[in-house]
């Protein structure tokens, strides 16, 4: 059941993605703009280097949607496992950096 | 000994929020499910990124706000737990479905809710004793 038919699910789960992408660049210039001002410049490279994967994911998903619309190709994965995990385990990343630079601003 | 209790208890969390790759089991259902799965997951991240961009927003916007950084470290605690069941209740509701069996309950919504309402009331105490 891997085939790619009508309906619109496909085009949801894509805007889906880059709504995720456009979140994660926006957080990640959030987190480099106070961060590198008011705790260390590391944490803006951080910043930076999720609002790059934000942008990337962005791209891929731009990708991704042409892929499942076209008829010339077969159908991708699904689920997409290994993205799935990365995401998650970047967002809790992100989540424990924006804390402890909380944190840090809190003592400063 | 306590080494190792210290380890296996570590496993023991590990294993609970990375639960193993859902495509072992059973058989592959209508993609459509997949997909609504999919959606549902970058729902949460993005919930846990909007509670994490808050809670740094409260601690660097608002530094003049009394409370505002226990405010701000709130919602960030409530953002990792978010985002450290995401894909485990993601995994688990896709091996449910290839499996065909009932989908795993879930206290993330509750507790979501209750953080959340938790927030807003220490946010209006706060608002309030400052006020005074």
């Amino acid at each position: 059941m891997n085939s790619i038919g009508g309906g619109l699910q496909h085009e949801r789960t894509a805007l889906a993605w880059e709504r995720t992408a456009v979140s994660m660049m926006v957080a990640g210039v959030v987190l480099a703009r106070y961060g590198a001002a008011e705790v260390h410049f590391s944490v803006g490279v951080f910043g930076i280097a999720e609002t790059v994967a934000g942008g990337l994911l962005l791209f891929w998903a731009g990708r991704h949607d042409d892929e499942l619309h076209s008829p010339a190709t077969p159908a991708p994965a699904v689920p997409q496992v290994e993205l799935t995990r990365l995401i998650g385990a970047l967002t809790v990343l992100f989540c424990a950096v924006a804390l402890i630079v909380a944190v840090a601003l809190s003592f400063s | 000994m306590i080494r190792g209790t210290v380890s296996t208890a570590t496993v023991g969390a590990v294993s609970r929020l990375l639960p193993p790759d859902p495509r072992r089991v059973g058989q592959e259902p209508d993609y459509r499910f997949t997909l609504a799965n999919e959606r549902t997951f970058l729902a949460w991240v993005r919930t846990s990124l909007a509670l994490a961009a808050g809670g740094l927003g409260a601690v660097s916007l608002i530094p003049d706000f009394f409370g505002s950084h226990v405010l701000g470290i709130l919602l960030l605690a409530l953002s990792i737990a978010t985002a450290a069941t995401a894909y485990r209740r993601w995994a688990l509701n896709e091996a449910a479905m290839r499996l065909g069996e009932p989908l795993p309950p879930s206290r993330l919504p509750q507790f979501m809710a209750a953080g959340t309402a938790v927030v807003g009331v220490v946010a209006a105490v706060l608002f309030v004793v400052e006020t005074i």
